[in-house]
């Protein structure tokens, strides 16, 4: 018998899905996948290490800096841990923006996702119109925080930006023309032949299966998974304010869009009810500079699923240890096995389908060794940028 | 089920192969086992369908002068509310420990980046290449050691 041999189709690392950086290996027997294999770390930046020795004012900066997309639900997950360890929790005032601003990015991330998932299913007007919508968010975000990302809105303790009358109703104006052009695009997802073409039956994922690998948020709920961190275990004002849990059977490509876009709903609603009943009350409690020593685990919510927070304190003012799981790095392991019997050509539409997030797995400091390069300790790094600003 | 019956049954489920338990958190149980009994305590909560693995956290403890240093994994699952944090240390010197992907085959990128960060030998991992330090970081270089500190300039290491 003549020896089998395996074909392999690198993919990567340049923007395998995301304009973001990946090495898929998958190797093909014609036109379908048998076997995957992942290599991470191309923008990995020592995060959690860098946090070992930084003060834990200074590391709420730096977990903000996680991911460019969802940097609020790093920074409220590190924050929520930390006053748990000081046993302090931020004013009610305080928690209600905290899941407010939350909402709004989880509208700004799942449309940037409807956009390059289009993209990649080469429906390059919808990636357009979404994109151009998703602009509405990014400017109430902006007149919020100043920011477009990194919002940067927490603190240990609270929030450092109140929402006045004006801002209130530029965020409702803001939510109720990004309601009406999401109903649109719900309909030409759901409708429109040739998208569904590239979507329906296309990267199932079942029940069983999803909940063997563990996947979670939107990618596990498009398969009938129930898991939402805002409904188990309420964090911030989830429990005043309480999310309806969205789901989906089919577990294909098209449920996942469903499912999205049908979040965006729930974000909408979640946003007007705590426009309308926002409680007054201080917006920072005080923290202390040096964290009690202890463990605990903050898990929230991002919009892309479940985000785990590990945090150690040995009592010092900086961290022991800071672990952070991403909801990416849970929902690979689900491409992994997806993968195998469909066909290449579907891969980039598979890959976007998780709403994958490079930056979100990949967390070390690469240092530069060579002739030419050139090691910049923190303190040049610092000179650096206020020499650029001065 | 609500996190208190989730907690109960946890522990009931480890009780023969315990070391010790704490409940550093309302909703938390941590119960600390021996390499020897890991595999069947991650066997005992898998056959149970007991919520799923959430995170492989690694954390070292460096040597001090009574002890050893050693390498701890913390196997943390999560059910509704209620996480179950199953904790095995492996020391410096014998820092081996089973690998759990045959029964929980998604582990593996946990598992790959828990070696590559920590210098712990997971036998029976399916695979072992690099998962996130760049192709020239050097071997036997574990970034998440607390004696690990940088390298001094671009000509070292």
């Amino acid at each position: 018998m003549e020896e089998t041999k395996k074909f392999i189709v690198p993919i990567g690392p340049q923007h395998p899905a995301l304009k973001e950086p990946g090495h898929f290996e998958f190797s093909v027997e014609g036109e379908i996948v048998t076997g995957v294999s992942i290599r991470l770390g191309y923008v990995h930046r020592g995060i959690e290490k860098g946090a070992e020795n930084r003060s834990w004012v200074q590391s709420l900066y730096l977990f903000e800096r996680v991911c460019g997309i969802c940097s609020h639900v790093h920074a409220t997950a590190f924050a929520l841990g930390v006053e748990k360890l000081c046993n302090v929790s931020a004013p009610p005032r305080a928690q209600a923006i905290r899941t407010l601003v939350g909402e709004l990015e989880r509208i700004h991330s799942h449309m940037l996702w409807l956009g390059v998932a289009a993209h990649e299913g080469g429906f390059d007007t919808l990636f357009m119109y979404s994109w151009r919508d998703r602009e509405t968010v990014m400017d109430l975000l902006e007149m919020l925080c100043g920011n477009r990302v990194n919002y940067s809105i927490n603190l240990l303790g609270g929030v450092k930006f109140d929402i006045d009358h004006a801002q209130r109703d530029a965020i409702l104006r803001g939510v109720d023309f990004l309601e009406e052009r999401s109903h649109h695009y719900l309909k030409i997802c759901t409708t429109d032949r040739t998208f569904l073409g590239r979507t329906r039956g296309v990267g199932t994922m079942t029940r069983e299966q999803a909940d063997e690998f563990g996947m979670v948020g939107p990618t596990g709920r498009a398969s009938g998974n129930k898991r939402d961190v805002r409904i188990d275990a309420p964090y911030a004002s989830y429990a005043e304010f309480p999310v309806k849990l969205v789901t989906a059977e089919a577990g294909d490509l098209m449920a996942r869009f469903d499912v999205r876009i049908r979040e965006l709903f729930e974000s909408f609603r979640l946003i007007r009810l705590i426009l309308d009943n926002l409680p007054q009350s201080e917006l920072t409690a005080r923290v202390p500079r040096r964290v009690p020593a202890g463990e605990v685990v903050s898990r929230v919510e991002a919009p892309r699923g479940e985000l785990f927070y590990y945090i150690k304190s040995n009592g010092s003012d900086q961290p022991e240890r800071v672990k952070v799981r991403t909801p990416s790095l849970c929902n690979w392991g689900s491409v992994t096995q997806t993968a195998v019997g469909s066909k290449l050509a579907d891969m980039p539409m598979i890959l976007s389908g998780i709403d994958p997030c490079f930056s979100c797995n990949d967390r070390l400091v690469n240092i530069q060794r060579g002739d030419n390069s050139q090691v910049w300790t923190w303190e040049d790094l610092r000179r650096y940028g206020i020499e650029y600003y001065r | 089920m609500d996190t208190q019956t989730a907690l109960t049954q946890a522990q009931e489920l480890l009780q023969q192969w315990t070391d010790s338990t704490a409940q550093p958190e309302a909703h938390r149980l941590d119960v600390k086992v021996s390499r020897e009994n890991f595999k069947a305590a991650i066997t005992a909560v898998k056959q149970a369908k007991w919520g799923y693995l959430a995170a492989i956290t690694g954390l070292d403890v460096p040597a001090t002068e009574e002890a050893e240093g050693q390498v701890e994994g913390l196997y943390q699952f999560c059910e509704g509310a209620a996480v179950l944090t199953i904790r095995v240390a492996a020391p410096y010197s014998e820092p081996y420990l089973p690998s759990i992907c045959d029964l929980i085959p998604v582990a593996t990128l946990y598992e790959r980046e828990f070696i590559e960060m920590f210098g712990v030998f997971l036998e029976g991992t399916p695979n072992t290449e690099r998962l996130l330090l760049a192709d020239d970081w050097p071997v036997g270089v574990y970034p998440l050691r607390k004696s690990f500190t940088g390298f001094d300039s671009p000509d070292e290491a």
